[in-house]
């Protein structure tokens, strides 16, 4: 037995050559923190709110990417779930106007939610789970117009806001807002997923029984993934109750949740990169749909551009680097 | 071998299993000692993975009873892992997002239970040299394992010493902060995959792999849990001769309880203890291999014909 052991050859050398290297997470997310917070003070108020938007799509897009990226669960329902962060930090806020004890009650309200939803979804797989979730981006909205007394049905509720401290513009108080709340969140999930349970995740991705087998609690992994997901989505929400100063249904639609797994997906699926990318993209192409439009002088286009767009960037994306824009770098790596 | 052994560590009572009309497993009994090599053989369709799958909790018997060290037990997929029981699956059961080597370290989990005169490989491997590493005395501390032959694996590769010195130095200082649990798992994959001749596709998906590396690399996931009891379904499948004679000496040195579903006799034969031979869900012999090649109905069950 011995000799038939040895058979195999070694190449050690190589394979440690191959090892990848893992930055710890606190190093990005220092690095990006300081580059938003120069960027803020250099940018002209309108490309500020761009730049905290783009800060509050990934706060979603991160978490989204996890659960579907990481753990396999298609989510179409995360639109909702930031409107159930909005809605929460907007009651709240118009109540005790305190910012922290705002945003705490909208995660923990989205968490609950989260908790509700991902116990079903552990049990769904594939397009039933799309389904679940679907309808929840479908019902959440209309709850508002059942219920017109608390929520205000399609005109909303404006949000009162604490004036940013200081001399310091709205705008640029917005983006160190909303970019506080998205490299917070993207270096806890980073932290998270880095060890055991980024690979519990993963694993039970890709093979449930050899998961169990392996002594993962897959249930359990599923929904923390989702509970943590639906977290991130309520922080975002409660992150565009602040960029709007005021909640809708208009601001939370069907499109919204299809927008972000979109974002994903172009962005390069299971990789924060790739969810920043995507958030980038979220706020990049409307705004160049946008300026189109007002260009070719035309009414109708500007509404549908955007996601004309957005299509053909998912086409072309997936055709010239199926694993998204984040894996392009990887892949010119790999050829040479 | 192990000497406080419990009469069995495992026992299967009156198993049946009944799916609809068709009944998979008929009365079936097994009692497996501690430490021995169980192999489960028959036709295919004999009910052979179900009873595996009985065990592991994927499939619920319609009567009868499992004891675990001599306790009722109703196993649970996700708890054998804790309990030290790994198995590995027929067609092999990889995560192609994950590394070789992540793939092996999903199944390498904290397990505080494990009492330190275990059978598990490492105290073998480390026999007669007083552990070193205090933190990881949870599993190294074992005593010297009374199993002499165990040099000869070692014979060819890098000595006791120097392997320990690369595991100090060849780790980068800079992920120290993160503590010694996921360097442990690290290290402790890595052992596991050179046990089983994978080490050097470490670094690589398993997708890629050919079918008899992706099987060593199963069961290296399997090993690294440093299971007590080892359910290997069909690990010969795919493997050339060569391949199946490593396996042969790897699952003869696990030093854990074994059992084994296998269609290739000659591995069969050569490692099992004790044979179980099952023909359409009913057991027709339990006994030695030298029993089992002899009996006529094995013979008959498998030929289709009376000899």
């Amino acid at each position: 037995m011995t000799g038939v052991l040895q058979k195999s050859p070694t190449r050690s050398g190589q394979t440690l050559a191959r090892r990848r290297r893992r930055v710890p997470p606190l190093v990005p997310i220092i690095l990006g923190a300081l580059l938003v917070l120069a960027l803020t003070y250099v940018l002209p108020p309108f490309r500020n709110y761009q730049l905290a938007t783009v800060g509050a799509y990934f706060t979603v897009t991160a978490g989204l990417t996890v659960l579907t990226g990481l753990n396999g669960q298609l989510s179409l329902g995360h639109g909702a779930l930031m409107a159930t962060g909005a809605y929460t930090f907007a009651l709240a806020q118009n109540r005790w106007l305190s910012m922290p004890l705002s945003v705490l009650a909208a995660i923990l309200t989205t968490t609950l939610a989260g908790v509700v939803i991902g116990l079903a979804a552990a049990r769904l797989r594939g397009p039933y789970l799309a389904g679940l979730t679907l309808a929840v981006a479908v019902v959440v909205p209309s709850v508002t117009s059942t219920f017109d007394e608390t929520f205000n049905s399609d005109m909303g509720l404006s949000v009162a806001l604490d004036p940013p401290p200081g001399v310091v513009p709205m705008e640029q108080w917005q983006a160190w807002l909303c970019w506080a709340g998205a490299l917070v969140t993207a270096f806890l999930l980073a932290t998270l997923v880095r060890g055991r349970f980024g690979r519990d995740l993963r694993a039970v991705r890709d093979d449930e029984t050899a998961a169990r087998l392996a002594g993962v609690h897959v249930a359990r992994t599923q929904v923390i993934a989702f509970v943590v997901s639906a977290a991130c989505a309520g922080l975002a929400g409660v992150l565009f109750a602040f960029l709007a100063q005021s909640v809708s249904p208009g601001a939370f639609p069907l499109t919204l949740s299809l927008f972000l797994v979109m974002a994903i997906v172009i962005g390069g699926l299971g990789r924060l990169v790739g969810a920043l990318l995507g958030a980038v993209l979220l706020v990049a192409l409307p705004a160049l749909a946008q300026t189109a439009s007002e260009r070719s002088g035309s009414q109708h286009l500007e509404g549908n551009l955007a996601l004309v767009i957005f299509g053909v960037v998912l086409v072309v994306v997936m055709l010239a680097a199926p694993g998204g824009l984040a894996s392009i770098h990887t892949n010119f790596r790999r050829k040479r | 071998m192990s000497t406080k052994i419990p009469d069995h560590e495992l026992a299967l009572d009156h198993i049946t299993v009944r799916f609809g009309g068709l009944t998979a497993l008929d009365d079936v009994s097994l009692r497996v000692p501690a430490g021995r090599i169980v192999g489960v053989i028959g036709p295919n369709g004999a009910g052979k993975t179900t009873l595996f799958n009985v065990i592991c909790g994927f499939v619920t018997p319609t009567a009868g009873e499992i004891t675990l060290d001599g306790r009722a037990w109703r196993p649970r997929p996700h708890h054998l892992n804790r309990l030290g029981i790994a198995r590995t699956l027929q067609g092999v059961g990889q995560f192609s997002g994950l590394t070789v080597l992540e793939n092996v370290q999903v199944g390498i989990r904290n397990r505080h239970s494990r009492q330190p005169s275990e059978r598990g490989w490492r105290e073998s491997r480390h026999s007669g040299q007083p552990s070193e590493r205090g933190e990881q005395g949870d599993w190294h501390s074992g005593e010297p394992s009374e199993r002499g032959g165990q040099e000869g694996r070692h014979s060819g590769q890098p000595s006791e010493q120097g392997e320990h010195e690369g595991r100090h130095s060849g780790q980068p200082s800079r992920r120290g902060w993160r503590g010694g649990r996921e360097k442990r798992s690290e290290q402790d994959a890595l052992d596991a995959l050179e046990r089983c001749g994978a080490a050097e596709y470490a670094y690589e998906h398993p997708g890629a792999l050919p079918y008899a590396i992706r099987k060593r690399i199963e069961l290296a996931r399997a090993l690294a849990s440093r299971p007590r009891i080892l359910m290997l379904d069909e690990p010969a499948g795919g493997l050339d001769a060569d391949e199946i004679q490593w396996l042969a000496g790897l699952i003869r040195d696990t030093d854990t309880t074994v059992l084994l579903v296998e269609h290739h006799m000659d591995l069969v034969m050569a490692v099992c203890d004790e044979i179980l031979v099952l023909d359409f869900g009913k057991p027709i012999a339990l006994g030695p291999p030298v029993e089992i090649s002899a009996n006529e109905k094995v013979t008959e069950a498998y030929l289709g014909a009376v000899a």
